[in-house]
């Protein structure tokens, strides 16, 4: 770490007019820019001290008007002076122009110095500084010493060693005169609260500071950090310390959060500076002092250790805390009102304020079951200061409905601890309605293939929904195969079929009266048919015979198999007899006895003995056939 | 014939809802309740319709339901068991007694059943004992109309096939007839209980001097065996038996 030393030092005014206005030259640098009234007055001073309070603008003033000082005594003032300077750097001109107005006060009495705002008149436009406070300390030795040596050394010696200790010079330097402190704002806080650390240097302003080597720098283990303030060039200002006035210089500053509870303890921090001590051994030639009258000595300065004590954060966190802590506001938006399906939008959500902003962890946030959601971006936009950080941090909730409708994003949640309440609160967005309109199929086509099917996830455990339909609510114990009712209907079933069956008996005997005696009687019908025809064969009257024989058989198949004699034709009686049972070779000696008898009823030239056999063939026939009937 | 047994059952529900004119109220009150959310009033409403001596497996579960909302896992787990009771294969109910099982300590093994007789069970749990007794009624019906077919087919043919169907109709008729019945018994029997206590000693003997075997939990059902004064004999599903106290217990 190199520093490059700039020892701005306000000095008491002891110079000559002419170095007077060289100082101010230096001074008044950074202020050419803007046109208004700065005031440049030292923060604390010593009680009878001679300082300089000195009023610059840029321009022509035209009229100034005095500011109102209580508290000290104004020994000169104001003494305007004008300072112009035109340069050539690299063939370009540049000009500087500077008017001021001294006062050189001194401050008698311990307090405060006032000084109210001065005007000036510039153009017409008035232009007001502000006002200054300025404390008065008891004075210390060595300024005094300092005080009187200056009005009597030569102007050089002064202007050359600006801030170099002369009466300081042979002494040793105590751990008073020169001395590093880390200073934290609070050492009791909760996890997660920040706290400011600012590494200090202290110097007599006695003594002169050349420069540092070997710094190292705290090492806050236990805590998150971040360096807010690291400046470039080391700038000594006066500081009131335990009443004493110093020149300190801040080396860095930082912002801590705990990390975790307990009692943390912050390392020590060092750095060795050079310090110029004015020889002893020097002349009073003006080059002596110009040149080498100084020696440089190294000083090692180390801060002590500090023990901060972290107290965790009480218990009862809400479950959307989410680390942080601080003073926190939150807005919840969406990318777009109107999203089509398909189409990726986004949910933002905004967290703003001060606190521990870098450490807050992402809000849950839970998008209606079809959507897609993606990995959420997250947008830091705050600067670390001395509250932890401010500013914002945004997450992004990306996403793709996948189908339309009207949706309800449910409020987004989120906790935090806030320090100065010493509580946890919870703050909620608006619900986040919308709506997805029919996405385009050309787009969605090729989209809508990559989906993978997933299985319905359950989101919890819970009992189904109670049945409200009618209870169907019966007496205890009845039930329908205990009950009468189901025995009578098995007893009434019964019944049923012993009346239906009796009912059916009933109707077949009366059909079947008929029936039956013509079946009884068909043997004895065919019988006398058959002893008819044998008469007639007696006589040798062949168509009677035939005649006889043929009514016979068709006579006794008609009563036997209840045909109607209408019904008579030839291939009904084969297929009930094949029905029946009935062989068909006695079907087949049956119908070719009808054939015969057919045949011979009408034929001419018949022979005797051909009746004897098929009246004996006829008999066989009806025989067979009351076998099998 | 067919409308005659339609008639029968309509009349077997007019006769239930008969006379259930404040049941019906009551009931709609408790489920109302239910959906605002107001279980204990719910449960009131339920168990007066309960007291009326008016139970249904819908009742049940829906008291079921309302004590797993207090809560209550041993009253809801008592209660889904009376409401498969009444209905073995509600699949709401059998549903919602996992979900409460959830919630029970004890595991306990169960001794696996032989399976034939699961697939018998599982069968007769697929109706309610009314089902299967409409059912029945239904085949003793073919079968009679079979027989009378068998009897009076004008040919053999007929006769024999509706002999074969009337055998086998009858056959079906008594094994419905017998699941209902089972049925029947299975609601009427006291043969199970449930711990609604939280916890329970399970003790060597019917007293206070006895031995703790075992401590069973809220939820747990175990099977009665006998009965000795304030004390039961149960058992386990796993076969462990021991006594325990009426008041810890109630029966399904």
């Amino acid at each position: 770490m190199n520093l490059i030393f700039n020892d701005i030092n306000m000095k008491p005014l002891r110079l000559p007019k002419r170095i007077a206005a060289l100082f101010v030259l230096l001074f008044s640098v950074s202020f050419l820019s803007a046109q208004s009234l700065t005031v440049e007055a030292p923060q604390i001073v010593a009680r009878n001290e001679v300082f300089k309070v000195v009023f610059s603008t840029n321009t022509d003033v035209e009229s100034f008007s005095r500011p109102a000082i209580s508290g000290a005594t104004v020994l000169a003032g104001p003494i305007p002076q004008t300072f112009h300077s035109t340069s050539f750097v690299n063939g370009k001109r540049s000009e500087s122009y500077q008017f001021s107005y001294i006062y050189t006060l001194q401050a008698s009495e311990l307090g405060k110095v006032k000084i109210s705002p001065a005007s000036v008149v510039i153009k017409g436009k008035t232009y007001s500084s502000k006002s200054v406070t300025i404390e008065v300390v008891a004075a210390q030795k060595n300024n005094s010493g300092n005080q009187g040596q200056a009005y009597s050394g030569d102007p050089f010696d002064d202007f050359f060693n600006d801030g170099s200790p002369s009466g300081n010079g042979h002494g040793t330097i105590t751990a008073s005169d020169l001395f590093l402190k880390l200073s934290l704002n609070k050492t009791r806080v909760v996890k997660g609260e920040a706290i400011v650390a600012v590494l200090k240097l202290y110097v007599n302003p006695g003594i002169g500071v050349s420069g540092f080597e070997d710094i190292k720098f705290p090492v806050f283990n236990g805590f998150w950090s971040q360096e807010i303030q690291t400046p470039q060039t080391v700038n000594f200002s006066r500081e009131n310390y335990h009443n004493k006035i110093y020149n300190s210089a801040v080396l860095r500053k930082y912002v801590l959060i705990p990390q975790q509870s307990g009692n943390i303890k912050i390392g020590t921090s060092e750095l060795v500076c050079q310090l110029r001590i004015g020889s002893s051994g020097g002349g009073n030639s003006i080059f002596d002092d110009f040149f080498d009258h100084y020696q440089t000595v190294k000083k090692r300065v180390v801060t002590s250790p500090i023990m901060v004590h972290v107290l965790p954060l009480p218990s009862g966190a809400p479950a959307s805390f989410k680390g942080g802590v601080g003073h926190f506001s939150m807005k919840a938006s969406l990318s777009r009102d109107s999203v089509r399906a398909h189409e990726a939008a986004s949910v933002n959500v905004v967290i703003s304020g001060e606190g521990n902003l870098n450490l807050i962890e992402k809000p849950d946030l839970r998008f209606p079951a079809d959507f897609e959601s993606y990995d959420v971006k997250t947008n830091n936009n705050f600067n670390s200061g001395i509250k932890g950080s401010s500013g914002s941090k945004s997450f992004e909730y990306p996403f793709i409905p996948r189908s339309k409708g009207n949706f309800v994003i449910p409020p987004v949640i989120f906790s935090y601890y806030d320090v100065e309440a010493k509580r946890y609160r919870t703050i909620a967005s608006d619900s986040l309605r919308f709506k997805v309109t029919k996405g385009d199929d050309s787009t969605a086509g090729p989209v809508i293939q990559g989906i993978d099917k997933k299985d319905v996830a359950t989101l919890g455990n819970d009992i189904r929904y109670i049945v409200t339909a009618s209870p169907h609510l019966v007496r205890r114990g009845a039930m329908f195969v205990a009950g009468w009712l189901f025995y009578m209907i098995i007893i009434l079933i019964m019944i049923l079929y012993l009346f239906t069956n009796a009912l059916f008996l009933r109707m077949i005997k009366l059909r079947g009266d008929v029936r039956r005696t013509k079946n009884r009687k068909a043997n004895k019908i065919a019988g006398a048919r058959l002893r008819k025809a044998k008469s007639f064969m007696k006589d040798n009257d062949m168509p009677q015979f035939y005649e006889e024989l043929h009514k016979a058989l068709l006579g006794y198949v008609s009563d036997k198999l209840s045909i109607q004699f209408a019904d008579m034709q030839r291939e009904t009686i084969q297929e009930i007899l094949q029905e029946k049972g009935v062989s068909s070779e006695s079907i087949k000696a049956f119908t070719d006895l009808l054939d015969i008898c057919e045949m011979e009823r009408y034929s001419p030239k018949a022979e005797e003995g051909a009746m004897g056999t098929i009246y004996e063939k006829a008999i066989d026939v009806i025989s067979n056939l009351e076998n099998k009937l | 014939m067919k409308k005659t047994s339609f008639l029968f059952i309509i009349l077997l529900f007019a006769t239930a809802a008969f006379g259930a004119a404040d049941t019906d109220s009551l009931w709609i009150k408790g489920n109302d309740a239910y959906s605002m959310g107001e279980y204990d009033k719910a449960l009131e409403d339920y168990s007066e319709i309960e007291q009326n001596g008016k139970i249904s497996a819908r009742l049940f579960y829906n008291i079921g339901n309302s004590y797993y909302k207090l809560n209550k896992t041993g009253k809801s787990i008592l209660y889904y068991e009376k409401a498969l009771k009444l209905d073995p294969s509600g699949k709401d109910i059998i549903n919602n007694l996992e979900v409460a099982k959830l919630k029970t300590l004890d595991k306990i093994d169960t001794v696996p059943e032989f399976v034939m007789a699961t697939w018998i069970k599982d069968l007769r749990n697929l109706m309610s004992s009314n089902n299967w007794a409409y059912l029945c009624l239904v085949f003793f019906l073919v079968t009679v109309l079979l027989l009378l077919l068998f009897k009076f087919a004008p040919n053999p043919g007929q006769r024999k096939v509706s002999f074969i169907m009337a055998c086998l109709s009858i056959f079906v008729s008594v094994v419905l007839f017998l699941f209902s019945f089972s049925l029947y018994r299975n609601s009427v029997s006291e043969k199970y209980a449930i711990v609604t206590n939280s916890f329970s000693n399970v003790k060597s003997a019917p007293s206070t001097d006895g031995n703790n075997i075992f401590i069973i939990h809220e939820g747990t059902k175990v099977e009665l065996l006998d009965k000795v004064g304030e004390w039961k004999r149960v058992e386990l599903s796993d076969g462990r038996q021991g006594w325990i106290l009426s008041s810890d217990i109630e029966i399904i």
